[in-house]
């Protein structure tokens, strides 16, 4: 208990240093998280065995942090990032991981790793590598400052209301510890929230903070069952023991996975990013 | 549709540290790449502070597992003889070290598990299950095993009695021993120092042998462990300047 609680100190020392560090380090500080994290799931689901693959997907993760970086070569979109490179970084990344086995001359259970690699570079690669294209937005430290505290407080809040109310099981099948009370206490957090730290995004409408709250409410435990289900089918517990009290890096990050792309596009579909 | 198997390593839900402690390593790309960088750095500067030299290089030229037979009197030993070895054979060459020397703190763990990619071997306690750790490790194709026989680091630069493990582990079967002897090592980094210093330091490595036909009794086992050591004194006698 005292080192998972000594471990979240740590991670949150680090995690503002590197954000507040500005723009740059925040993106390679998300892509070199993102290629830990793949590590621990590829080393999890034997697709480490496959060095090749593995690599294909490394340089894609790579890619990402490099679109998110650089800005358009002929200057069409103004402002930093390349936003139209690191939408398209899945194409190209898919299309390197299929062609490793055709350079390769094999066949036999490529489908098996080749279908991990793109799981693997979509998820964690891509899908978290919006963590940091998002420190590209004019309001990037209150946006990349928000959805981390926030996905962070709605693991806590599940968990500590799973502890006291919990009774109904909200998804026996993948992860037996999580209920719905726990769920629905932190999606009532997570909806909170927005207002209580209205100041990370002053030009939020009321509509933009409910979205906001059901992102990190709802997306952020998606997050962490999909994780569940990735391994329950593996077999293993946590995806790694990287962080005392909190098993892998993987296991950490899973709700930002998947709620920070969704943040991202919400607020961006409402106004410019930059 | 038929069932995925994965094929994940026993190791997931350690934590670096442990998986740093245990043995045999499962292969991580970063400790590949580093301990060839680190090798490619220790080359260089063998060659260039102790004007590294190798004789019989060709006595190593094989791709079945054999294991290498030295005379110990410096931490240069061990790296020496990894540095005779070609880079893509690191990997799978291990040197047997003393696991209640450099298994326990954090530095020389780390360097003897990424850099160096030794073997725990328990030379207090337990030696019959390092013996047939290490006999497991001769069991896959192309292993390299790295052996001082004497048990520890000489404090005079002379051969000292070789330990019957060593006679243990080749009698009666089919693996290639070759003898090795470092000339050089002592004057260069003796025990008890804390940095080398510059000095020529010259590995001569003798022909191969087998203990194939040999009982593994305990008369025999001594006889090929003196036989031994009397190959590495031999190579010292034709070759070094003593």
């Amino acid at each position: 208990m005292f080192r998972t609680y000594w471990s979240w100190l740590v991670i949150a020392g680090v995690g503002l240093l590197v954000v507040f560090a500005g723009r740059i380090p925040t993106i390679v500080g998300v892509t070199l998280l993102g290629i830990y994290a793949f590590k621990e799931f590829a080393r999890a689901s034997g697709l480490y065995r496959d060095w090749w693959l593995t690599g294909a997907v490394y340089a894609g993760i790579v890619t990402v942090g490099i679109a998110s970086v650089m800005s358009h070569p002929r200057g069409e979109e103004p402002g930093t990032g390349w936003y139209g490179f690191f939408a398209a970084a899945p194409v190209f990344a898919i299309a390197l991981i299929l062609l490793i086995p055709i350079l390769r001359n094999r066949a036999r259970g490529e489908l098996q790793r080749m279908s991990l690699a793109i799981v693997g570079f979509i998820y964690i690669g891509w899908m978290f590598g919006h963590l940091g294209f998002l420190a590209n937005a004019v309001n990037a430290y209150g946006f990349l400052c928000y959805i981390i505290f926030a996905t962070a407080l709605s693991d806590v809040s599940a968990f500590t209301f799973g502890k006291i109310f919990g009774r109904h099981p909200l998804r026996s099948e993948i992860s037996p510890n999580k209920t719905w009370e726990g769920a629905l206490g932190a999606l009532a957090i997570s909806m909170i929230l927005p207002w209580l730290l209205r100041f990370s995004f002053p030009f939020f409408g009321a509509r933009q903070l409910i979205l906001t709250g059901l992102i990190v409410g709802i997306g952020g435990q998606l997050g962490d069952l999909s994780i569940s289900v990735i391994k329950r089918d593996i077999g293993t517990k946590d995806m790694a023991a990287t962080i005392p009290g909190h098993g892998g890096i993987l296991d950490r990050i899973d709700s930002l996975i998947y709620a920070a792309p969704l943040f991202m596009h919400m607020a961006g579909y409402y106004y410019p990013l930059r | 549709m038929r069932k995925w198997r994965y094929d994940s390593p026993n190791d997931v839900e350690r934590t670096p540290l442990e998986r740093l402690r245990q043995f045999p390593r499962e292969p991580d790309m970063l400790v590949y790449g580093l301990r060839s960088l680190g090798a490619l750095i220790i080359r260089a500067l063998l060659r260039v502070y102790h004007r590294f030299e190798i004789i019989g290089h060709e006595n190593l030229r094989t791709n079945r597992s054999f294991v290498i037979v030295a005379n110990h009197c410096s931490h240069l030993d061990t790296l020496c003889l990894l540095a005779a070895l070609p880079l893509r054979k690191l990997h799978r060459a291990f040197p047997a070290a003393a696991s209640d020397y450099f298994f326990q703190s954090v530095s020389r763990l780390w360097i003897a598990a990424v850099v160096v990619n030794a073997l725990p071997f328990a030379r207090q306690v337990r030696v019959r299950q390092s013996l047939s750790l290490c006999q497991d490790m001769l069991g896959n194709p192309g292993t390299i095993l790295i052996i001082f026989p004497e048990g520890t680091r000489s404090t005079t630069g002379e051969i000292r009695e070789f330990k019957s493990g060593i006679g243990a582990l080749v009698a009666g079967r089919d693996v290639a021993v070759v003898p090795c002897f470092i000339d050089g090592s002592f004057r260069a980094w003796p025990k008890g120092r804390r940095l080398p210093r510059p000095g020529k330091v010259r590995l001569i490595v003798g022909s191969p042998r087998t203990f194939r036909d040999r009982g593994a009794d305990k008369i025999d086992i001594c006889a090929i462990s003196a036989e031994l050591r009397e190959a590495v004194n031999e190579l010292r006698h034709e070759n070094g300047r003593h």
